[in-house]
């Protein structure tokens, strides 16, 4: 097994007594796409936000890279490579789409902007470059909003909700830039209730339930698995 | 000629006719100018940190009073001449920003507008307490002088250069970053921004300007005392020229500052008691009606950049 990129270790955090994360451990391996499911308020957000530092753990240990880096900023967490969208869009509505990718670049303005123009057409916005990101469209934000997190060349990815509200051929495609950054060595955790794009898109997926990890495994498995079909579809 | 061309003869033109005219305006003709700068340099600065992070300071007259008392205690006692006194106002402004936005740029929405109410408060408070340095109540007089002219240019550079810096910012890649704070600040630290670091930045900023025409103001007005240069309305005045200007724009605050402090004065001339009632309309007025100001709604409408 190789050096995992990302170790959460017995995560904890509750919200005024409400266990949203439960000793939740795992394990994720560079160059892999990695499911996160589970029903609604199982705690899938919450992990993403303790993940990137915009919640504090109560307990437990993220490392990244074999650093730990619980406990570090959020922005300081996502210099050191992690990458994230959110479930509910949030691109910066009054700057321009271009200016969304601009804005979170360090270094050459001049390589950033031929990238931000580069991952636009990729995107099929690039159009509308000059357009206030507020003015897109919902899919059209959520695409500004995944290539905004390319702009930094994060090695692991996370996606909340990738798939929700995006067409079906622009599903394809963001789909196919997904597999794309996976075999440039890129680590990929999604959370997503499409099941088809989990199970064909995911080599792992770990399965959530009242904050607690139920289940891991690769797709077929988990389908089959006797408590995530309970925790679903309730006994 | 392209707009830009003609905005720019434009420009040069209007900055050779405002330096020319002390030597042909009336004396009420070169005060009011010299007071219309003055204006455009406090509106410009509160753009600078509440137009661009959102971060609404309802205290910035605080850094203008500071400045002010910097400047007139090295000019009575330490004998500073008026131009470096000024800068010195700047700088004192730009400590007390560092001092009281460390902790206070934590606080988020409305506490932070009234965390700079009260910091206003506690420096009026402050420099009444301490007598020995600050006269106390009784205020500071400076020696006499006839510098109406000079002032009037020193007030004219600190507009053109806050104007200037607003237009630097504003088309740089930090002034994106100090927009994205406004936008959506945990978007923004989830992208990598160091929020805290930009914002603090954003606010040593907006308090070098009112530093420094404090110091002038103090030295154009030949005295002064805490309750002339600590008042909330100052604060409310800058805040109304940039929302009716247009927030986040280049030249909002610069519109909004000639156009209240000009209908202020033709109307406190005729109506002194509507004066108050016409201010408090234009503020209802100008957030119900148009919340991003005249050039903001221009901006929004026709597509223009922000360095309008």
């Amino acid at each position: 097994m190789a050096r995992p990129v990302l170790e959460v270790e017995r995560l904890c955090k509750s919200f005024g007594g409400v266990a949203a994360v439960d000793r939740v451990s795992l394990a994720l391996e560079p160059g892999r796409i990695y499911g996160l499911i589970g029903p609604n308020g199982s705690g899938k957000t919450t992990l993403f936000n303790c993940i990137t530092g915009i919640e504090r753990r109560d307990v437990g240990s993220t490392r990244f890279n074999g650093v730990r880096i619980d406990g570090l900023k959020p922005y300081e967490i996502a210099r050191q490579g992690i990458g994230r969208t959110f479930q509910l869009i949030r691109v910066f509505p009054e700057l321009t789409a271009l200016e969304n990718l601009l804005v979170v670049t360090r270094g050459s303005l001049a390589g950033a902007e031929a990238r931000a123009l580069e991952l636009l057409r990729f995107v099929k916005l690039d159009g509308l470059k000059h357009e206030y990101a507020g003015n897109l469209s919902y899919g059209q934000q959520k695409l500004v909003e995944f290539v905004r997190v390319l702009m930094r060349d994060p090695s692991l990815i996370l996606l909340d909700e990738p798939a929700a509200g995006v067409n079906r051929t622009l599903l394809n495609d963001l789909l196919e830039a997904v597999r794309r950054l996976r075999d440039d060595g890129k680590t990929v955790l999604l959370v997503e209730h499409d099941m088809k794009v989990v199970m064909g898109l995911c080599e792992t997926v770990f399965v959530l339930d009242h904050g607690e990890k139920i289940a891991e495994g690769p797709p077929g498995v988990i389908q089959a698995d006797e408590r995530v079909i309970e925790a679903y579809f309730g006994r | 000629m392209t707009p830009r061309g003609t905005f720019r003869l434009g420009l040069v033109v209007l900055v050779a006719a405002l330096a020319v005219y002390p030597a042909v305006g009336t004396g009420y003709g070169v005060r009011a100018v010299l007071q219309i700068f003055m204006w455009i340099a406090l509106a410009a600065s509160w753009n600078l940190i509440s137009g661009l992070t959102g971060y609404v300071s309802f205290g910035h007259v605080a850094f203008f009073g500071a400045g002010a008392y910097t400047g007139a205690i090295l000019i009575t006692r330490a004998g500073w001449s008026w131009p470096t006194a000024a800068l010195a106002g700047g700088l004192a402004a730009c400590v007390v920003a560092l001092v009281i936005g460390y902790p206070c740029l934590r606080l988020k929405g409305p506490y932070f507008a009234i965390a700079m109410l009260g910091l206003n408060e506690v420096l009026r408070a402050l420099v009444s307490y301490f007598e020995g340095l600050t006269g106390g109540g009784n205020g500071i007089s400076l020696p006499t002088l006839e510098a109406t002219v000079p002032v009037y240019y020193a007030m004219g550079l600190a507009a053109a250069a806050v104007t200037l810096l607003t237009y630097l910012v504003i088309t740089s890649r930090f002034g994106l970053r100090l927009m994205t704070i406004r936008e959506d600040e945990v978007a923004a630290e989830a992208m990598g921004i160091d929020t805290a670091r930009h914002k603090l930045y954003a606010f040593l900023l907006s308090a070098a300007g009112p530093g420094i025409v404090g110091a002038l103001a103090a030295r154009d007005q030949g005295y002064i005392e805490p309750i002339s240069v600590f008042p909330l309305a100052t604060t409310i005045t800058m805040i109304v020229m940039v929302l009716f200007g247009g927030k986040g724009t280049v030249w909002g605050p610069v519109l909004g500052a000639v156009v209240l402090f000009v209908s202020q004065e033709l109307v406190w001339a005729r109506f002194p008691y509507l004066h108050q009632l016409l201010f408090g309309s234009i503020i209802v007025a100008v957030v119900l009606l148009m919340p991003r100001g005249v050039l903001g709604v221009l901006q929004q409408r026709y597509h223009l950049p922000r360095t309008i």
